[in-house]
């Protein structure tokens, strides 16, 4: 007996990705060239799949205003927030990200996975229901498991079968919260949140939304798809990153209930640990500034998004979702995602490579993400690595309707 | 509960097929992850079209206990007479 019993299937699972080639799990990148180059393995490499949706991670004012924090008030805050934790800046911040979507208050949290943990776990308790997406991410599921709530799945995207759950519910006293995602990761498909915001009203439940991957990217002033869907208003919850639009780490809620303030002293995962570093805090406010002001970073991401999304469809691609600046592309079995993941990074493009259980309905992907500061020649590269990807995929297709012609070929 | 017989049982075992590659008999002591190898992210799709057949809803909190397609029965019948 070892502790490490339960985790027996995965040397061998990594070998045999790893066997294809590169580790797409262990990918180091020596040297950040900009926001969508890297130097990797000594060659340069163009990034598309990074959520850096923006391109703020080098924007010369998100840089220089994290550079005068850190000289003014050094690298880190040593303390949480209910501690020494809070600076001026923590607030402002917090301030201005309540009145980015018209809320009463927000919070920060050091991350994004962090904000899930923190609100759910404080906000539902034992005699509560949570109805959430059965696609949410990890962190959502894993702050459900800290409340000791009923917690009940609803098929992806499906407000008449998140209906039909709320009335299995055996009409207890507790209350009713519905969890979704307002652009999901893996395949870039967008909640139906208007239909969710009706099912909300009717059956008297509170809506929480984590707009990890929609805050900057959708809706006229960028605050989201519920900004996009005109239901913000219906939205108890807004939850989003610093880590993808807004280029930094960090992660936060917005909610304009009387009573959200007290979060502050019943989350655990909020006053346990330590507070944002006064740069990543600066960066973030810069950068959300730069969001509310100017939507020309916006209009530029959404045409690189329908540019590559354009190009992948017209390769005979088959693409998981509409065109969003998240471009998963559907490969039919584990292994050849992982050798089309080799044959693009050999290519000098890196994608993000999802398998199984990571991904919903054991699909495979090579999933892209298409940022502001993709130039035109970049988005050329990545459609000419596809392009050699549907050509291997068409050969592998043929080969599998001829097996005998792929047996006779193995043995010359 | 004995399962042996349960037209549950039978129903399950059918759900179940989809995912049985080593043609393995599937009983009520089938390991569900174990023995038939399903990542758990398809576990919960295949709960849900349980769910479906039966009307009911497994909150995820009592998924923890069910490894056995016999837990799964046990389970439905269960959760079918509470709600």
């Amino acid at each position: 007996m070892d502790l490490f019993d339960k985790m027996a299937g995965l040397p061998a699972l990594h070998e045999q990705i790893v066997a294809a080639g590169q580790d797409p799990f262990g990918v180091c990148m020596d040297e950040m060239r900009h926001a969508t180059e890297a130097i990797i393995g000594g060659r340069k490499v163009v990034l598309a799949g990074t959520n850096n949706y923006l391109g703020l991670t080098f924007d010369r004012e998100c840089v220089d205003a994290a550079q005068d924090a850190l000289e003014r008030l050094g690298t880190g805050t040593t303390g949480s927030r209910i501690a020494n934790g809070t600076y001026t800046e923590h607030r402002t911040l917090e301030k201005e990200i309540a009145s980015f979507f018209d809320f009463g208050s927000a919070m920060v949290f050091p991350t994004g996975y962090q904000a899930n943990l923190g609100v759910i776990s404080a906000i539902a308790g034992p005699d509560d229901y949570i109805l959430l997406d059965a696609d949410c991410h990890a962190c959502i599921y894993d702050g459900c498991r800290m409340t000791g709530a009923t917690v009940i799945r609803f098929r992806h995207n499906s407000p008449s079968d998140l209906e039909k759950r709320l009335q299995r519910l055996d009409g207890g006293g507790g209350n009713k919260l519905i969890i979704v995602e307002g652009l999901y990761s893996m395949f870039g498909d967008i909640a139906p949140l208007a239909e969710f915001a009706e099912i909300k009203r009717k059956y008297g439940a509170y809506l929480y939304v984590d707009e990890a991957h929609s805050v900057g990217v959708f809706g006229e002033h960028g605050r989201g798809v519920a900004e996009h869907a005109g239901v913000l208003e219906d939205v108890d919850f807004i939850v989003g990153t610093f880590s993808k639009s807004l280029g930094s780490i960090g992660g936060f809620c917005a909610s304009d209930h009387p009573k959200f303030p007290y979060l502050r002293f019943a989350s655990r995962p909020y006053m346990f640990t330590a507070s944002l570093s006064p740069a990543n805090v600066a960066s973030v406010t810069t950068a959300l500034r730069r969001i509310s002001s100017d939507p020309s970073l916006r209009q530029t991401l959404w045409r690189n998004a329908h540019a590559l999304y354009d190009r992948l469809s017209d390769l005979g691609l088959t693409l998981a979702a509409p065109a969003s600046p998240i471009i998963a592309v559907k490969i039919p079995s584990q292994d050849q995602a992982v050798m089309y993941w080799n044959k693009l990074i050999a290519a000098g493009v890196y994608v993000n490579l999802a398998i199984p259980p990571g991904t919903p309905n054991s699909t495979s992907l090579l999933r892209c993400s298409a940022s502001a500061a993709h130039t035109p020649a970049q988005i050329e590269r990545i459609a000419e690595a596809f392009a050699m990807v549907a050509e291997d995929m068409r050969a592998y297709e043929a080969a599998e309707a001829f097996p005998l012609r792929r047996v006779a070929e193995e043995r010359v | 509960m004995d399962v042996a017989d349960d037209l549950v049982l039978r129903k399950v075992c059918q759900k179940l097929q989809q995912f049985n590659v080593r043609n393995l008999e599937l009983t009520g002591e089938t390991d569900i992850t174990g023995d038939l190898e399903i990542d758990s992210v398809a576990v919960l799709d295949l709960i849900m079209e349980v769910e479906d057949e039966y009307g009911i809803s497994f909150p995820m909190n009592l998924l923890s206990e069910i490894r056995t397609v016999g837990d799964l029965v046990r389970a439905i019948h269960k959760q079918a007479g509470a709600q």
